[in-house]
């Protein structure tokens, strides 16, 4: 019951082609050569495998930790904080024990506990999960800043935290990504928990109908959603970056980006897969184009945005066409 | 002069439901104007298009004479139309005073709160109507709510004000507030039109009543010279056509018991006050009554989905009073809710909505087994005649008829003892509802107790063994249908002892 539909894989392809015109307008009404600025953006962006699989990694995860509790009805904007949990509990045991599993297993608990509070609060507490994960992004972007600069700093490279020691380094982290995203799917369409989830997403009061609780299937969503983010930042430390920087460059915006892969994936986690590589491919690239052609790093971003959109745009047409619909048939 | 004249209104749904077929309602200038009716009457749908929310296919509409012919709510306002729904429109977080400010600024851009509350002031001053004007309204009770609502209009210079059954979400003395509230307004000259299906409240209040029945108007009569029972016939009337062929039923052990239950809505309120059932096997009892009268909060109670607040439910000699829906659903209660919205996830295929209440047969430790899904999918399809392309087809594809076939069709599956379900030909052509109906005798014939809640009295008439009617969430008399005249039902749906 793959749900992959011809449908949406026709919509996609052609809110590329609308894109990538729309991006050629940009381009010559700024005055740059389009083919040349493309060219670049693919040769360089999608060049270098090993980079992409590593930048995409975390991206994918984040994507997942946006949609999976999207599809339970859930709004997740944390998976920026969930992803910090993640990549700082990881450094830290990888620190203290030197070793890397202890480090994925509790970065990934780190981020599903994150989560699941904010689901928590959500269920129990009537409190707006955006509210409560946008202070909790900042909140934990302070704490971390100040842990990686004040008591866990790198003595000889002090723009750093502490690094992982190399017995705790992995690789092939993609792979755990896809293995990741592959099981989700699974749950979300062979469990009966996921078929909850669905169901609770879409139609709470058909799930209350049913007999089952739909608020209990925003915490399982969260708690999912909270653990692949947890993942993505433990993965991401131990498997790419092997330190954070005292900025937090390396690990800010991830969460964010992420939101943007669930949605270009159709909110299905094989899609993100795709979508997630796809959007790590334009970031690089625009990295090149701007370094190639002296480009302001904006041009890179603004030609990513108008992709995103015109990506977006069928997908949030139909979503409030639905709602449109729904309130004309309720009227 | 007639404040309203609605001549010769059509209104048919671009989905070709008639709702409306030519009503002619006049309403005097200075008079309380009852509009009495079941539901789907179409005493709504007439007001909506008096207060401009919908246009009508046909017919002509004249406000003190003059022919108007309004392109929204904002203008039938300007033209001095006001309507207090059921529902309320106010914004919950603001204060009175604000709200009150919401609605004035469209008429007058420039107006400042402070003039509002001056206005405000004044107008309570007139009309005796007191509200908190610092309270933020949702901390204010319902009745206050409403009262907020009606000065609302007034201030947007109200001449006619329309109140769709204002006074369904009211406690008593509520109820005799508002009406002290109108027979004061009547006195300020203001046109009233007070929707309902009460009949107690149509004689005490109405100075003329017209009276809707299926989109038609049966008449208008002044209320002094008519009795309960002259309305109720009225709404009624119809003659009723026993097109199904029924076996006489086979009445055995009593399966499902109620007792004393009682049962809150969402907001609160008690909907079900105290109802005591019992149901047997291989009969159909109905549960007559005009909408919101209970009836949804009941059947969600007995189906496990609303927990009562107290009361006993006993299934098989077993009390089943704290059970949820899902355990209910495993001992052998189904329950078909009166709402497709509910019982369906319109954006899932059939077999994910066959699944739904059937899970414990499809899942084994917590997988789902597709084919097994599959299957008991194929087997609905079969056994109730649903046309679908495949199992897998979005049940939003299908015709309300078929969703409804499969909405019922996966509850019988299951084998039930009892059944419960609620307006199960709502909205369904000829052919549908007579299998639908067809269905329900089957399996009161197979020896399944049915609980059958309809607002359709046709419906009821014609499949029910026994009858109850629900009132206000108390069941006004149980009987066999002989012992019901149409007038005796109208009565008791309207809230008359009989």
């Amino acid at each position: 019951m793959l749900s992959v539909d011809r449908e949406s894989i026709l919509e996609v392809l052609m809110s590329l082609i609308i894109a990538f015109a729309v991006g050629t307008v940009v381009l010559v009404v700024l005055g740059y050569d389009p083919i040349r600025v493309y060219s670049i953006l693919f040769k360089y962006g999608y060049g270098n495998t090993d980079y992409l699989l590593k930048k995409s990694t975390p991206l994918l995860l984040t994507g997942l930790a946006f949609s999976v509790p999207a599809i339970a009805g859930v709004f997740n904007i944390g998976g920026e904080s969930q992803l910090y949990v993640g990549a700082i509990t990881a450094l830290l045991v990888a620190h203290y024990t030197g070793s890397a599993i202890p480090a994925v297993i509790i970065g990934t608990a780190a981020g599903a506990l994150l989560g699941l509070t904010i689901a928590a609060l959500r269920v129990y507490r009537n409190i707006n999960e955006v509210i409560t994960a946008i202070m909790l992004n900042w909140t934990f972007f302070y704490f971390i800043a100040y842990l990686v600069s004040a008591k866990y700093a790198n003595p000889k490279v002090p723009h750093e935290s502490v690094p992982v020691p190399p017995g705790a380094r992995i690789g092939g982290i993609f792979f755990i990504a896809v293995l990741t995203a592959l099981t989700y799917y699974y749950v979300l369409h062979f469990t009966e928990i996921g078929y909850k989830m669905r169901v609770s997403g879409v139609s709470p009061q058909s799930a209350r109908y049913a007999g089952f609780s739909p608020e209990k299937m925003v915490l399982t969503s969260m708690l999912l959603g909270g653990a692949a983010a947890g993942l993505g930042g433990a993965l991401l430390v131990l498997g790419a970056t092997y330190t954070i920087d005292t900025t937090l460059s390396a690990i800010y915006g991830i969460g964010f980006t992420g939101i943007g892969i669930g949605l270009l994936g159709r909110n299905n986690p094989v899609g993100i897969i795709f979508s997630s590589l796809f959007m790590s491919g334009l970031i690089i690239g625009g990295q090149w184009v701007e370094l190639k052609t002296g480009a302001p790093p904006e041009l890179a971003d603004t030609l990513i945005g108008v992709i995103v959109i015109a990506l977006a745009v069928p997908y949030a047409y139909r979503l409030l066409m639905k709602k449109v619909g729904q309130r004309g048939s309720a009227a | 002069m007639p404040a309203v004249e609605m001549e010769g209104i059509f209104k048919v749904y671009p989905d070709g439901v008639v709702a409306l077929r030519g009503v002619t309602l006049r309403v005097e200038e200075g008079e309380i104007h009852g509009l009495l009716g079941e539901n789907g009457a179409g005493k709504s749908t007439l007001m909506r298009i008096l207060y401009g929310e919908i246009k009508p296919t046909e017919g002509r509409i004249k406000l003190f004479g003059r022919e108007v012919n309004f392109s929204g709510p904002w203008d039938a306002i300007r033209h001095g139309v006001g309507m207090v729904y059921q529902h309320f429109t106010l914004v919950p977080t603001f204060t009175v005073l604000e709200n009150l400010y919401l609605a004035l600024l469209p008429l007058n851009p420039d107006i400042t709160p402070e003039e509002v509350r001056k206005l405000a002031e004044k107008k309570m001053e007139e009309t005796g109507l007191r509200v908190p004007l610092g309270e933020v309204v949702e901390n204010l009770p319902i009745g206050v709510q409403q009262r907020v609502e009606i000065i609302k209009a007034l201030l947007q210079n109200a001449k006619i004000l329309a109140l769709d059954e204002p006074t369904s979400v009211l406690t008593p003395i509520e109820v005799e507030e508002l009406f002290k509230t109108l027979r004061e307004l009547k006195k300020e000259g203001i046109t009233i039109i007070f929707i309902t299906h009460k009949l107690k409240e149509v004689k005490e209040i109405t100075d003329r009543v017209t009276v809707m029945r299926r989109g038609e108007v049966v008449g208008t009569v002044n209320t002094g010279e008519v009795s309960e029972k002259d309305l109720a016939r009225m709404m009624v009337q119809r003659e009723v056509v026993m097109s199904l062929q029924k076996s006489p039923a086979n009445p055995g052990e009593v399966v499902f018991r109620v007792e004393n239950l009682k049962v809150r809505d969402e907001a609160g309120i008690e909907a079900v006050k105290g109802v005591t059932l019992e149901l047997r096997e291989g009969e159909v009892l109905g549960i007559a009554g005009v909408q919101g009268n209970g009836q949804r909060e009941l059947a969600e109670a007995l189906a496990g989905i609303r927990l009562p607040h107290d009361g006993r439910i006993i299934f098989e000699g077993r009390d089943v009073t704290s059970l949820g829906a899902a355990e209910r659903y495993k001992l052998g209660i189904a329950y078909v809710p009166d709402s497709r919205k509910v019982g369906l996830v319109g954006d899932m295929k059939i077999v994910e909505n066959v699944i739904l209440t059937n899970l414990p047969r499809v899942t084994s430790s917590g997988r789902i087994m597709w084919d097994a899904a599959e299957s008991l999918s194929e087997e609905v399809i079969k056994r109730f005649d649903v046309v679908a392309p495949s199992v897998k087809a979005p049940i939003k594809h299908l015709s309300g008829g078929n969703q409804q076939k499969v909405m019922v069709g996966r509850e019988i599956v299951r084998e039930p003892k009892v059944f419960i379900v609620a307006e199960p030909t709502q909205g369904l052509d000829i052919g549908a509802t007579e299998f639908i109906r067809r269905t329900i005798l089957n399996l009161r014939d197979s020896g399944k107790a049915v609980l059958l809640i309809s607002t359709d009295l046709d419906e009821v008439l014609q499949l029910s063994d026994r009858i109850a009617v629900i009132y206000e969430g108390r069941i006004m008399a149980v009987g066999r249908p002989e012992e019901f005249t149409l007038e005796r039902l109208g009565l008791l749906m309207g809230g008359v002892d009989a």
